[in-house]
């Protein structure tokens, strides 16, 4: 009897607890009204799997509101200041929806996010509802732009660009080196983001007159042991692996690469999750040397992006990663169209966004400029390679901070 | 104390060989041998699937050394059916805490990893003690839901405890000169064969505990008939507990030996979670050689299956083969017919 | 033990007669009782008591099977799953209304719980076995949407967004509608009143008369295969209902949403929660973790001061959800409800 009055009055008071209901706001809709900061929405992974580049992310938003904010506001509305409103998505779609609706509940007027591609699909349903502007920051999901949706819009390039650039980049640097890449080999993880890259790659690749086989999926959840894949790499005698993955199964990959040796020219990353991160030739060692990656990537040619890089390392210990430069140019896109437009009502935010110019510390063809679907039509990778354990920009010429080694055999 | 007894499943199997009892039992020669054959088959189609000698010979390999690791884990997890007659789902989650102890332990000790499991094994034979004298041992004899739920919510909590006070930052552990090895004409890390060889080795160990000491005599006889044993002056409340704890020691060694092969994340562990339950059924629960066996079949399988159904998961093979398992031979292996 | 004996509870006795009628008021009188809720409640709170009815739903039909039917189901994902990705495959390439394909979908569930369930009472699976079948079923569905191009792979369906918000034959609205709340609540009482019709017919008390002695009920002419397969069907088609709404509210589907784990996994707790074969446990034991989330989720983003260590950690939801599932399972095996109307009888 007691038991049961224990366990019954525990419930009850959770149940009393659950009634009061979280400390969620009250549904009024608040766009900051007259005065008061302005406030930008930002959602990232920041705890859960991804927690690592997601904080790093929501850091970089934070950076870019602190800078503009020094620098004075938004000066076409009275120099009034932004705020950054931080949701946690914990790498989850219903909770990054969910996370979403909380934010425009409290007034923010434009988003930036996600880092998933599924997660990123449900927040532009979520803002395309709502009308509230979303700037993607990193998602690479073709299918996301082609909802037809008005309110999303991407800075990165998408999956098939991806794949396509980076094909052009194998050509183009084998070809200079004197050996064209001839067979190619594709090991990808088996999602939505690791076949359209493949995909696209195959179809530029094959158009260029290489040859493509054998094309290898894993399912990087639950892989331990990539050498049964890679001995088939080396059984068919391909001159060059490219590996589309994220950063824990890239690396299972070059330890296959290091064990079973295939003989290959390059071992070539297109949009890959780790071969273009500063931890890869670390945790690595001399294995990584030459390991190519095709990936969008910050500008570090550009000096403004050089000066963000030497603020993160001060302010947050760490180096900073791509992400966080492109959560950084995302909020600036909306800041930049706060400012163009004059006002804080997120439709006139999102006219400013679809028909402005924005610039970027991000290492592409020109200033961020949106297309109709909203995909940013200056976005495309640039060719990195691990040399002498560090990552340098290899290619094009014009971002390039020393010449492509080619070719770089793997793991000699 | 309601006797276990009376509430047992009426499962397929016999009721929980931990071993052979005193009197050796026949090897069942018709489904090993109809095993064997199935294997055969699956390698020479992968070989004709994959048209090359090195890829296969190369997934064998791959397959049976992570076979070994699962090997180890399932036996841990049979042990715990054959005696407790729990279905314990948070066998996965004593691995991932396993996982993360000997991170730690590498991480601020600098310790080699294998001298880990100097700790971890004690260590984790303590938890599994606690954990079944303080929450499960009044669950004993209970409905199997009731069990099953049980030691759900002790996984969901221990995952998540991992979540929310280490985080999810994937973590690795690498083994100090780890590097390529020929064996056979494939090629195998050495962190895989130590691996391989490390879960061999506490497999003999815990199958001559069981069969050579008092104590693996005590808990046979649990396994067998508990209230026979209780008869006899075996203390079969301890006995529960010290399986439990053998148990979870044995997840404990097998996250120490598997630390350097995979990321470590809180979810680590539920993947291998799975497995050992297809490989306990496999090999016929309680039947710790089965579990073994069962272990590299399951290796295996996953390896071939990548070969032979390139564009799936090597996960949908395991379950195609759990599924026909369950329907075919739900005794296993090594069971007898109800 | 006769045919006509009512429905005990899980740990096996009868309990006085069950007015059913009594059950169908009660249910009527909620339904119409929570009516206004959407309307007075402020945005968020809407949103998480669209998910308790989510997860009563699933729960509900979770019940029939395995708390009235004695069958424990560790893969009820995959009927959620199946309706969630029926209705949108019909919705997303053949622009069929989602209530035609909830319709379908709960057909498609229905008809694969009685070929698996089928199967594994032919061959006599029982207990820990059969619970592992159902989660092997679960998971092969969930890793062969996840590869096939059939159903988009692991990219999963976006419900397209119509022009003009609402449309009640496509099961859309603008975001916070009321409108969802009261869909929700329609399959609420739906699986309710199935749930009691069920256990007042015969097929339903053959089948828990089987539960609790399927030699004896064997032994006296029960056609116990059979009750048994419609059992699951209804148990499925329930289900079902919730997955395809599911699509609708969140409109978006992909494999692990509509497969994974932890949907099974939902539609047990609140019902071992609530009270395992009960009416009402599913309904309680939505309630009490429906919003828990919520509520650990603000606790965490601005904790008090003594709790400051928690700042930004995730995770102690679902570390709740398993606290209680023990606490509950080692102290009150029949749930909320079960020990309230246990003691209430006793008066």
């Amino acid at each position: 009897m007691r038991r049961t009055s224990i366990a019954v009055l525990g419930c009850a008071l959770s149940l009393t607890v659950a009634a009061c209901g979280g400390s969620a706001p009250a549904g009024t809709t608040d766009s900051g009204g007259d005065s008061g900061p302005i406030k930008i929405g930002s959602l990232h992974p920041i705890s859960g799997d991804l927690a690592a580049d997601g904080q790093q992310m929501d850091n970089g938003a934070k950076l870019a509101v602190e800078a503009i904010n020094q620098a004075g506001g938004i000066k076409a509305l009275e120099g009034r200041k932004l705020q950054l409103l931080s949701g946690d998505t914990q790498g989850e779609p219903d909770i990054g929806q969910s996370e979403a609706e909380r934010l425009i509940q409290e007034g923010a007027v434009g988003l930036v996010g996600t880092y998933q591609s599924d997660v990123s699909a449900n927040v532009s349903a979520v803002a395309e509802r709502n009308e509230v502007p979303f700037v993607i920051d990193v998602s690479s999901d073709d299918a996301i732009l082609q909802q037809g949706y008005k309110y999303t819009f991407r800075v990165q390039p998408s999956s098939s660009v991806m794949g396509t650039e980076g094909a052009k980049y194998l050509q183009e640097v084998s070809s200079a080196a004197g050996e064209p890449a001839k067979k190619i080999a594709i090991l990808h993880e088996y999602g939505p983001f690791g076949t359209a890259v493949s995909k696209s790659f195959t179809a530029e690749a094959e158009r260029q007159g290489m040859q493509i086989g054998p094309v290898i999926s894993y399912d990087p959840l639950s892989v331990t042991d990539l050498t049964t894949q890679m001995t088939k790499v080396k059984a068919a005698g391909a001159d060059v692996l490219v590996v589309t993955g994220y950063y824990s199964d890239s690396v299972l990959a070059a330890d296959a690469v290091k064990a079973v040796k295939p003989q290959l020219d390059a071992v070539f990353g297109v949009a890959d999750g780790a071969y273009d991160l500063p931890q890869f030739p670390e945790q690595m060692g001399s294995a990584s040397e030459g390991y190519y990656d095709s990936n969008y990537h910050s500008d570090m040619t550009n000096p403004e992006t050089q000066k963000l890089a030497a603020l993160y390392q001060k302010r947050f210990g760490e180096e900073i990663r791509t992400g966080a430069v492109l959560a950084y140019d995302s909020v600036r896109v909306i800041a930049s169209s706060l400012e163009a437009a004059g006002d804080t009502d997120p439709a006139a935010v999102r006219d400013a966004i679809a028909q402005g110019n924005f610039e970027t510390l991000i290492a592409g063809n020109g200033p961020i400029s949106f297309t109709d679907t909203g995909e940013n039509e200056n976005a495309v990778p640039i060719l990195m390679q691990v040399q002498d354990g560090k990552i340098v920009q290899a290619h094009p010429d014009e971002f390039a901070q020393a010449k492509p080694l080619y070719p770089a055999p793997p793991a000699q | 104390m309601s006797h276990p007894s009376e509430t047992r499943q009426t499962s397929p199997s016999d009721p929980a060989q931990a071993g052979a009892p005193r009197t050796r039992r026949p090897v069942p020669w018709l489904p090993v041998l109809t095993t064997v054959a199935l294997v055969v088959a699956a390698v020479a189609l992968a070989f004709v699937r994959s048209g090359s000698g090195a890829v296969v010979t190369q997934a064998v390999l791959a397959g049976v050394l992570i076979g070994g690791i699962y090997g180890l884990l399932a036996m841990g997890l049979t042990l715990i059916f054959g005696v407790l007659d729990i279905v314990n789902f948070a066998h996965g989650a004593f691995l991932t805490v396993a996982l993360f102890l000997t991170f730690w332990l590498v991480q601020s000790l600098g310790l080699h990893p294998y001298l880990a499991l100097g700790v971890t094994v004690p260590a984790m034979f303590l938890i599994g003690f606690g954990v079944q004298r303080g929450v499960l041992s009044g669950a004993m004899g209970k409905p199997l839901q009731n069990q099953l739920l049980i030691t759900l919510g002790i996984a969901l909590v221990i995952e998540n405890a991992l979540l929310m006070f280490v985080g999810a930052n994937p973590r690795s552990v690498a083994l100090p000169g780890d590097q390529g090895v020929q064996v056979l004409g494939a090629v195998a890390e050495l962190s895989n064969l130590f691996a391989f060889v490390g879960s061999l080795l506490l497999a003999g160990g815990l199958f001559l505990l069981l069969q050579r000491t008092r104590l693996g005599t005590a808990i046979r006889a649990v396994a067998a008939n508990d209230v026979g044993a209780q008869m006899v002056g075996i203390d079969v409340r301890r006995i529960y507990a010290l399986t439990f704890a053998l148990g979870t020691a044995c997840a404990g060694a097998a996250g120490t030996l598997v630390a350097p092969l995979v990321t470590i994340e809180p979810t680590t562990g539920s993947l291998f979670n799975i497995l050992a339950f297809v490989i306990v059924v496999l090999g016929s629960m309680g039947n710790v050689v089965g579990a073994l066996v069962g272990g590299l079949i399951i290796g295996l399988t996953e390896q071939l299956g990548t070969l032979l159904l390139p564009s799936q998961s090597p996960q949908l093979s395991v379950f195609i083969v759990f599924v026909l398992v369950l329907f075919l031979r739900p005794q296993g292996l090594f069971g007898r017919s109800a | 033990m006769s045919v006509t004996e009512l429905p005990s509870t899980a740990a096996g006795r009868a309990l006085p007669v069950e007015p059913w009628n009594r059950h169908l008021l009660a249910i009527g009188v909620l339904a119409v009782v929570l009516i206004p809720l959407p309307l007075l409640l402020p945005a968020a709170q809407g949103a998480v008591a669209v998910r308790v009815l989510i997860f009563a739903i699933m729960s509900i039909g979770w019940n029939i099977m395995s708390g009235f039917g004695g069958m424990f189901s560790f893969g009820h994902a995959a009927y959620f799953g199946l309706g969630a990705y029926t209705s949108a495959w019909l919705l997303v390439e053949h622009n069929i209304s989602p209530w035609i394909g909830m319709a379908v979908g709960m057909v498609v569930a229905a008809v694969f719980g009685v070929v698996v369930g089928f199967l594994a009472l032919r061959y006599r699976l029982k207990g820990a076995y059969f619970a592992l079948a159902t989660f092997a079923f679960a998971e092969m569905l969930r890793l062969y949407a996840s590869s096939s191009n059939l159903v988009n792979r692991a990219s999963g369906y976006h419900v397209p967004l119509l022009p003009d918000d609402t449309s009640w034959w496509f099961m859309q609205f603008e975001a916070g509608s009321p409108n969802y709340f009261w869909i929700a609540l329609g399959l609420t009482v739906f699986g309710l009143v199935v749930s009691v019709l069920f256990l007042r017919s015969r097929v339903g008390r053959f089948s828990v008369a089987a539960r609790d002695d399927e030699e004896a009920a064997a032994s006296i002419g029960i056609p116990v295969m059979r009750c048994k397969l419609v059992t699951i069907a209804l148990s499925a088609a329930i289900t079902a209902t919730a997955g395809s709404f599911f699509t609708q509210y969140y409109l978006f589907i992909d494999p692990d949403l509509a497969f994974g784990s932890s949907v099974s996994i939902q539609a047990i707790l609140p019902a071992v929660i609530g009270g395992v074969a009960t009416i009402w446990g599913p309904v309680i034991g939505a309630v009490v973790l429906g919003p828990l989330s919520d509520v650990t989720a603000t606790l965490l983003r601005e904790p008090p001061t003594f709790l400051s260590f928690l700042q930004g950690r995730v995770g102690l939801d679902i570390i709740l959800y398993g606290i209680l599932l023990i606490l509950i399972v080692l102290l009150l095996p029949k749930g909320v409800y079960g020990a309230l109307r246990d003691r209430w009888a006793r008066r």
